[in-house]
């Protein structure tokens, strides 16, 4: 199976571990990623923020380019984000005016059959978690998990086509797959701050805390995220966190294709995962995945 | 929430035309029933709440919702439109006028927000993708705390997860890309 790979920015810098374990473990599922050729910046939250037509037209062409990457039909894009941006502008796209405008910013035609998929509908649609749980050869033995979606994975619903907006499941059926505990708890869909990470800090750490204590006090012993910027928040700025309110959170935060490589018998160091801020080789150790 | 007399009210019947024909989005069914500002994540740091915002909308009361922090503190999570039971893509309208705001170069409470979108879409123009050092880097420097995050930055560094150059990727593309936008919107 070929997809068309949308990595996007985050992916290529703070997100550079998401990037790794996502190529192994599409590697080791059997999925040939073949990367869009001279992609582009999406745009991402600033630029839907301050130039309506621009934030259509960068997502529009990095869509055109994945078609011309091999012809392929289907396109993946790891960073929710990126993901929405791309699903938003196949939205708008039918009202025919804007495409016209946004075909001519970009100097090609729009392509209309492209499926665009998030990494974590690749491994559930694509692959599949029956598939998932036969390649299993380190099964994470009941670890405690809390399946972190944010905000663009599954919000809103006339964009992403998702049945469960609020309460998703995905992500918990693959945990489920790899042996872990996936728990129950109330913060699955809040938003953790994401852009505001530069410019309103404050803002960030007091949503992000919230995050971290509903987590904590379920019993999570790790949080799952499909989200670079999630990932950047939830765990490079946990130690501040920590400082800022007084709290004590040792909460490893994992990307769920990092969960996945482990559990596949993939080497931790190999998945990029000591590149967390968050302390996590003792967590590992402790139970024997690393 | 504050109460607003007649008085108060200098009702701008274009502003509210202005927000629906850009964003789309039919206002004028909010009924105020506040789903979205109890749901909004960001609703305690905010002038007014999205409930509110809707209403200055409806009413033409361009000044307050457009020169309050409330759209500036707008996360974009989405969880406003979803939760609509008139389906008024609420974040839309929140986005609308934010853009009005920075094209009319009103002067707003924009906490930061507007000089970090204009070096992103600067960034985005010249080089077609992020570089996070340099855009951190300005952004810290031109709001005068060029040592916020530093500790923070260096070691992400360390780990590898900054990249210290920008990886420039078909610059003339993108800049073509904006140049003919530009002569689109006028």
């Amino acid at each position: 199976m070929k997809i068309a790979y949308y990595p996007g920015c985050s992916l290529h810098s703070t997100g550079v571990e998401y990037d790794i374990s996502t190529r192994k473990v599409c590697d080791a599922m059997g999925i040939e990623l073949a990367e869009v050729k001279d992609w582009i910046c999406c745009g991402s939250t600033p630029a839907h923020r301050c130039d309506d037509l621009m934030s259509l037209a960068l997502p529009a062409k990095n869509l055109a380019l994945a078609v011309q990457t091999d012809n392929l039909k289907e396109v993946c894009a790891p960073c929710a984000s990126c993901y929405s941006r791309l699903k938003f502008t196949q939205e708008r796209m039918t009202n025919e005016n804007l495409k016209r405008n946004v075909e001519q910013i970009i100097g090609s035609e729009y392509p209309e059959d492209v499926k665009v998929l998030h990494m974590l509908d690749v491994i559930v649609e694509k692959i599949g978690t029956d598939a998932v749980k036969e390649k299993v050869v380190k099964s994470l033995n009941g670890i405690k998990v809390a399946c972190y979606y944010g905000c663009l994975m599954t919000r809103p619903p006339k964009v992403t086509g998702r049945q469960r907006f609020e309460n998703p499941t995905d992500m918990e059926s693959v945990m489920e797959a790899l042996g872990a505990e996936a728990i129950d708890w109330n913060m699955k869909t809040f938003c953790c701050g994401a852009s505001f990470a530069l410019t309103q800090t404050d803002v960030v750490l007091e949503l992000t805390r919230k995050i971290l204590a509903d987590a904590d006090s379920a019993g999570a012993q790790v949080i799952s995220v499909g989200c670079p910027l999630c990932h950047a928040n939830l765990d490079d700025r946990q130690k501040q966190i920590n400082e800022n309110f007084n709290t004590n959170f040792k909460i490893p935060i994992f990307y769920f294709t990092e969960l996945m490589g482990l559990a596949l018998g993939i080497e931790a160091k190999d998945l990029g995962i000591f590149r967390h801020l968050t302390e996590v080789k003792d967590f590992l150790k402790e139970r024997a995945l690393a | 929430m504050r109460i607003v007399g007649p008085k108060n009210i200098k009702p701008d019947s274009a502003f509210v035309e202005e927000i629906a024909r850009r964003s789309g989005e039919n206002v004028f069914l909010c009924y105020q029933c506040r789903k979205c500002a109890s749901g909004c994540p960001s609703r305690m740091f905010m002038d007014s709440t999205p409930t509110e915002l809707m209403r200055y909308v409806q009413l033409g009361m361009a000044d307050e919702a457009m020169k309050g922090n409330t759209v500036w503190f707008c996360l974009s999570c989405q969880t406003c439109s979803v939760r609509c039971p008139q389906d008024i893509d609420i974040a839309h309208v929140v986005d609308t006028i934010r853009i009005i705001v920075q094209e009319k170069k009103i002067k707003a409470d924009t906490k930061n927000e507007r000089l970090f979108n204009w070096l992103w879409m600067r960034m985005l123009k010249y080089m077609g993708r992020m570089y996070e050092v340099g855009l951190t880097g300005m952004l810290n420097l031109f709001t005068g705390r060029p040592f916020k995050d530093l500790p923070l930055g260096i070691k992400m560094i360390k780990k590898g997860k900054l990249r210290l150059l920008p990886s420039i990727r078909r610059p003339f593309a993108t800049m073509k890309m904006f140049s003919r936008a530009n002569r689109l919107k006028k």
